[in-house]
C-alpha cells in the first residue's frame, strides 16, 4: 500500500517535471499526454484507495516514510496517514484535477504558455495531495506553502498583465497573513506536546486541556484559534477574503481547479482534520462559525451586484465556504466535509462552462454583452444548469442535501448566536439562488446583447471542453443522493473525526434522518426550499422579466449600491491603511534610519570625526627641523627630571 | 691655584665664550672661525688630560680638514653674503631655560658628591717617556682591528656618497640609448598618408 | 686639582650650549652644522676625561672612532647641502618644510 500512496503523490510530480524542463523539447501533445496520463494514474489509485479504506473498511495507513529532518529529540518526517477522511479528499483532488487537464487542452489551446500550464496544474496537483495526505504538521504546513506558491505562480500566468501581477501578489500577501497565525498555532503545538506528529497530539490533547497561556487565555482555544486563521487566509473567509475575486485574473482552468475544488477547500479539511483539538473550544467554535456566517451572507450579497461572469462564481464561491465554515462550527464536521465534495463537483462545473462561454464568445467576460446562448450552446447550457440547480439547492441535486444539512445542523447548535447564524444561512440561499440564476438568465436566455461579430463565430466548445462538462455534471447532479447516508451518518468518517459529548448536532441529525427519498419529499414544507423558489423567480423577475425593474431599484437604493459595487472598502482600506502605511514605514526606515542613521552618522560621522581628530593633532608636524629638534630635547628633559626624581628610589631626592 | 688649575680655567672660558659667540653669530663665516677656536680649546684641555695623540689629530683633522671644508663650502655657496638677520628673540628665552635646567639637573647628578676627588681620586702623572701614541696603538690594532676596519670602509663609503649626490652630468650631452634604439617600430619614424583620387578633376584636365 | 666632575659639568655646558644652538638657529643649516660638531666635542671632552680618571684607553679609542665618524658625517652633510642650495636656491630651513601636516 505504500507504493500505492507514493505513486499517487509522485505521479502528478513527475508529470510535471516532464512538462516543466522538457515541455519545449516534447511538444505539446507529448507533454499534456504525459501530464494527464500522470494524473490519470492518481485518479484511478485514489478511487482504489477509496475503495480499500472505505468501501472495505480497512484500518488506517499511518506511516512514516522518510526522516526529512531530526534535532534534539524532535524529528520531522514525510509520513501519509490515510483514513477515510483522506480518501474522499484524494478522490475529489484527483478527479477534479483530471478533468481540469482535459479542459485545458481546449481552452489553452491558443496559448504560449501551453506546456507551462500543465507543469504547473500538475504541480498542484503533487502539492495538494501532499497536504492532504500528511501524517504531521510540517508536512501539512509544506503542502499549504506549495499550493500557496503554485497559486501564486498560475494567478499570475499571463504575467505582461498589470491587474494580474497585481492579483498574484495580493493572494499571496493575504495568504501569507493567514500563514503568519497557522505557523504560530503549529508553534504552540510543538512548544505544548513536543511533537507534530497528528497522532501523537492527538492521543494527548487532554493533557492540556486546562492550561491557560498569557492571562488566561485558554491554551487550546489559542491554538485552535491560530489554526483557524490560517484557514481563513487559505480558504478566504473575511477578512482574508481579499484575494480570491482577484484570482480570477488567471486563467479559467485553475480559478475551476484551485479557488473552487481544492485549495480553498484546504483549510476546511484542515479544521476537519483538528477536529480533537477544536471540541474541546468552544470558544474557538464559536469564533469560526461566525465568521463562517458572515462570509456566506456578506459575500452573497456582493455575487448580486457582479457583472463579471467569473466573478459572480468567485463570490459564490466564497459565500459557499463560509457555509462549509459555519457547518465546522457547529460541529457537523462531516457535512463539511460532505458539502465540500459536492461543491467542489458543482463549483468547478460552474467554472469550467464559464469558461466554455468566455472561450465561444472569444474571451469577453461581461455578462452584460451576452444573452441567448442557449441555443448556440446547448452542451455548456444543460450542464450550467445541472451546476446551478445543484448549488441553489433544488431538491435531489448534490448541493440539495449538503446545504440541507448544514442548515438544519445550524438549527440544532447549542453554541451562543446560533439562531443569528440560522437566520444568515437562511437568507443565504434566498442571494444564492437570486444571483446564481440572474448570471444563468442573463447569459443563455433573453434577447442577445452579444455585439455581431462575435455572433457570427458563436459555437459550441470542442470536445475537450465539453466531456469534462458532462463528466463533472454527473456527479452534480447524483452523488449527494447516494453519499449522503454512509458518509453523514453510517461513519465513513466517523474514524478520522472525533467530537465531543456537548455537541450534539450531528446525533440530532442522525436522529431525524430516515432517507435520502424523504429528503425530498420533507423540503416542502422547509424555510431553505421557498427560500430558493423566491430566490429564482425574483432573478427571472428582474433579468428577463422586467429588466427596467432592476435599474429603478438601483436607482432608488444608491448609497446600498455604492456599498456593494465597492466590495465592503475591504480593499479600499487594506490599500490605505496596510499598503500605504508599509509604504511609509518602509521610507521611514529608508531615509530617515539606513541613510540618516547608519550612513551619515555613523559611517560618515566617524570618518569625520578621525578626521577631527587628526586635524587637531596634525599641526603638530610643523614641518621645521628645529622644532622636532626641539621636541626631541623637551622629552630628554623630561626623561632626565623623571629618572632622577621620581619612582621608590630617585637617583635624587628632592632637596624639601 | 696650582699651574694645571689656572690652565683649565683659561681653556674653559675660551672654550664656553667662543661657543656662545659662534651660536649668536649672524656670519657664517664668523662661526666657522670661532668655532675653530672652540677646538682649539678642546685640545688644550685634552692635552692637560694626557691625551696628546688624540689632542693634535683633533688640530689636523678635524680643525685642519673639516672645518676647511666648511670653509669652502660657505664660500662656494656665498651664504655670508645671502645670510638674512636671524630672528632670535621669539624662541632664545624658551630655549635657555630648557638649557638652563638641564645643567643644572645634569650638575646635580655630575656634581663633587658622585665624582669628585674623594671618589676618583687624580691619577698619577705619567712619566716623561710615556708614549700616548704607543698605548693607543697597542690596544688599537689588536683588540680594536675589526672596528678600524670598519671605520676605514665607512670613510670610503662618505666618499662615494658625497660624490654621488653631488655629482651632475654635463647637460647638454648627447649620447645614444641602445635599448631605445632598437625597440624602435616602423610607425614611429614614418607616416604614410594617402591622398584621395578626384576623377572629375582629372578629367577635366 | 680638578676633579672629574669639573671636566663632566664643562662639557655639560657645552652640550646645552650645542642643543640651544640647534633650537634657535633658524636661517642657516651651516651653523646647524657646527652645532651638532659642538656638541660631539662635548661628548669627546667626556670621554677623555673618564679615560683619564680611570685609567683605561678604551675611552680614548672610542672618541678616535667618532672623530672618524663625525668627519664622515660632515662631508655628507655638507653635499646634501650644496644639493639643496642648489635646487631651491637658499640654505634657509624654513623652506624645507614640505612634510607639514
Amino acid at each position: 500500500m505504500k507504493l500505492l500512496y507514493l505513486t499517487i503523490v509522485l505521479a502528478p510530480l513527475i508529470g510535471s517535471i516532464f512538462a516543466g524542463f522538457l515541455g519545449n523539447v516534447l511538444g505539446r501533445k507529448a507533454t499534456h499526454s504525459i501530464t494527464i496520463l500522470g494524473v490519470l494514474i492518481s485518479t484511478v489509485l485514489s478511487l482504489y484507495a477509496f475503495n480499500y479504506h472505505v468501501l472495505e473498511g480497512n484500518s488506517a495507513f499511518n506511516q512514516n516514510i522518510y526522516t526529512w529532518l531530526a534535532f534534539g529529540d524532535l524529528s520531522i518526517s514525510v509520513g501519509f496517514l490515510v483514513d477515510n477522511l483522506t480518501a474522499v479528499m484524494l478522490v475529489v483532488v484527483s478527479f477534479v484535477s483530471l478533468m481540469v487537464h482535459i479542459y485545458t487542452i481546449g481552452y489553452m489551446h491558443d496559448d504560449d504558455g501551453y506546456t507551462k500550464f500543465f507543469s504547473y496544474i500538475s504541480l498542484f496537483t503533487f502539492a495538494m495531495f501532499m497536504l492532504v495526505m500528511s501524517n504531521n504538521f510540517m508536512q501539512l504546513f509544506f503542502g499549504w506553502e506549495a499550493v500557496g506558491l503554485v497559486s501564486y505562480l498560475l494567478i499570475g500566468f499571463w504575467h505582461h498583465k498589470e491587474s494580474a501581477v497585481e492579483a498574484n501578489l495580493k493572494a499571496f500577501l493575504v495568504n501569507r497573513v493567514g500563514d503568519l497565525g497557522f505557523l504560530l498555532g503549529i508553534a504552540l503545538v510543538l512548544m505544548y506536546f513536543n511533537t507534530l506528529d497528528y497522532v501523537q497530539v492527538f492521543n494527548n490533547v487532554n493533557n492540556i486541556a486546562g492550561i491557560t497561556i498569557v492571562d488566561d487565555w485558554s491554551l487550546i482555544t489559542t491554538i485552535c484559534i491560530l489554526l483557524f486563521i490560517g484557514a481563513m487566509g487559505k480558504s478566504a473567509q473575511v477578512p482574508l477574503h481579499v484575494w480570491l475575486p482577484g484570482s480570477m485574473e488567471g486563467p479559467t482552468p485553475i480559478s475551476a481547479l484551485i479557488h473552487a475544488a481544492t485549495m480553498v477547500t484546504a483549510g476546511i479539511f484542515m479544521v476537519s482534520r483538528m477536529s480533537p483539538l477544536f471540541e474541546l473550544s468552544e470558544t474557538a467554535l464559536t469564533f469560526v462559525m461566525i465568521i463562517g456566517a458572515i462570509t456566506a451572507l456578506f459575500m452573497g450579497l456582493l455575487g448580486i451586484v457582479q457583472n463579471d461572469i467569473k466573478r459572480v462564481v468567485a463570490y459564490s464561491t466564497l459565500s459557499q465556504l463560509g457555509y462549509m465554515t459555519v457547518a465546522l462550527g457547529v460541529s457537523a464536521y462531516s457535512v463539511a466535509i460532505f458539502h465540500l465534495m459536492t461543491h467542489a463537483f458543482f463549483k468547478a462545473l460552474l467554472f469550467l462552462a464559464a469558461g466554455s462561454v468566455i472561450v465561444a464568445m472569444h474571451h469577453e467576460q461581461d455578462i452584460r454583452k451576452m444573452g441567448g446562448l442557449k441555443s448556440k450552446m446547448p452542451i455548456t447550457y444543460w450542464t450550467s444548469l445541472i451546476g446551478s440547480l445543484a448549488l441553489i439547492g433544488f431538491p435531489g441535486f448534490a448541493g440539495f442535501y449538503s446545504k440541507d444539512m448544514i442548515i438544519e445542523a445550524v438549527h440544532y447548535s447549542q453554541l451562543p448566536y446560533a439562531d443569528w447564524v440560522y437566520f444568515a444561512v437562511i437568507a443565504g440561499v434566498f442571494i444564492t439562488a437570486f444571483y446564481s440564476f440572474r448570471m444563468f438568465f442573463m447569459v443563455f436566455h433573453g434577447e442577445s446583447r452579444v455585439d455581431k461579430h462575435t455572433e457570427s463565430h458563436l459555437h459550441e466548445s470542442p470536445w475537450t471542453i465539453t466531456i469534462p462538462l458532462i463528466a463533472l455534471a454527473i456527479p452534480s447532479a447524483f452523488i449527494g443522493f447516494y453519499t449522503i447516508e454512509p458518509m453523514l451518518f453510517t461513519g465513513w468518517l466517523e474514524s478520522a473525526i472525533s467530537i465531543g459529548p456537548s455537541h450534539t448536532s450531528m446525533e440530532i441529525l442522525k436522529s431525524h434522518f430516515i432517507s435520502a427519498l424523504e429528503l425530498i419529499s420533507h423540503s416542502i414544507v422547509t424555510w431553505p426550499f421557498w427560500m430558493m423558489i423566491l430566490g429564482v423567480i425574483t432573478a427571472w423577475i428582474f433579468s428577463l422579466y422586467r429588466t427596467e425593474w432592476a435599474d429603478w431599484i438601483k436607482n432608488k437604493f444608491k448609497g446600498i449600491n455604492y456599498i456593494l459595487e465597492s466590495l465592503y472598502g475591504f480593499d479600499r482600506f487594506n490599500e490605505i491603511f496596510f499598503v500605504n502605511g508599509f509604504k511609509r514605514l518602509g521610507e521611514f526606515f529608508w531615509k530617515v534610519t539606513d541613510a540618516g542613521l547608519i550612513d551619515k552618522t555613523l559611517v560618515n560621522g566617524s570618518a569625520k570625526l578621525a578626521g577631527f581628530f587628526g586635524s587637531l593633532i596634525r599641526p603638530i608636524q610643523t614641518g621645521f627641523v628645529y622644532h622636532y629638534a626641539f621636541f626631541m630635547i623637551l622629552s630628554l628633559l623630561f626623561i632626565l627630571t623623571w629618572v632622577l626624581y621620581s619612582g621608590e628610589n630617585p637617583l635624587l631626592g628632592l632637596p624639601f | 691655584m696650582t699651574s694645571a688649575q689656572i690652565l683649565f680655567y683659561t681653556f674653559s672660558f675660551f672654550l664656553v665664550a667662543s661657543s656662545l659667540i659662534m651660536i649668536f653669530a649672524k656670519n657664517a663665516a664668523k662661526a666657522v672661525l670661532f668655532l675653530v677656536l672652540v677646538f682649539f680649546s678642546v685640545a688644550g684641555l685634552w692635552i692637560l688630560l694626557e691625551a696628546e695623540f688624540l689632542a693634535i689629530t683633533l688640530i689636523l683633522v678635524y680643525v685642519g680638514a673639516v672645518m676647511v671644508l666648511f670653509l669652502f663650502v660657505i664660500k662656494m655657496l656665498n651664504i655670508d653674503k645671502s645670510t638674512l638677520r636671524a630672528k632670535f628673540a621669539g624662541y632664545l628665552p624658551l630655549g635657555l631655560i630648557v638649557a638652563a635646567i638641564i645643567v643644572a639637573e645634569m650638575t646635580m647628578v655630575l656634581g663633587h658628591e658622585q665624582f669628585g676627588l674623594n671618589i676618583y681620586p687624580a691619577p698619577e702623572k705619567a712619566s716623561a717617556d710615556y708614549s700616548n701614541i704607543t698605548i693607543l696603538a697597542l690596544q688599537l690594532y689588536t683588540d680594536y682591528v675589526y672596528p678600524f676596519e670598519l671605520a676605514a670602509v665607512l670613510l670610503l663609503i662618505a666618499i662615494i656618497a658625497a660624490i654621488a649626490l653631488v655629482h651632475r652630468p654635463e647637460q647638454n650631452r648627447k649620447k645614444q640609448d641602445i635599448s631605445e634604439q632598437v625597440s624602435v617600430r616602423a610607425k614611429d619614424r614614418l607616416r604614410i598618408v594617402s591622398i584621395a583620387k578626384n576623377n572629375k578633376e582629372v578629367n577635366n584636365d | 686639582m680638578i676633579s672629574l666632575s669639573d671636566y663632566l659639568i664643562l662639557s655639560s655646558i657645552i652640550f646645552c650650549i650645542g642643543l640651544v644652538g640647534i633650537f634657535i638657529n633658524r636661517k642657516n643649516i651651516i651653523t646647524l652644522l657646527m652645532c651638532v660638531e659642538l656638541i660631539l666635542a662635548a661628548v669627546n671632552t667626556n670621554f677623555i676625561a673618564f679615560s683619564h680618571f680611570l685609567g683605561n684607553e678604551a675611552g680614548q679609542i672610542f672618541v678616535f672612532f667618532i672623530l672618524t665618524v663625525a668627519a664622515a658625517e660632515v662631508a655628507i652633510g655638507l653635499a646634501i647641502l650644496t644639493l639643496m642650495f642648489r635646487n631651491r636656491g637658499s640654505i634657509d630651513i624654513d623652506i624645507t618644510s614640505s612634510l607639514k601636516g
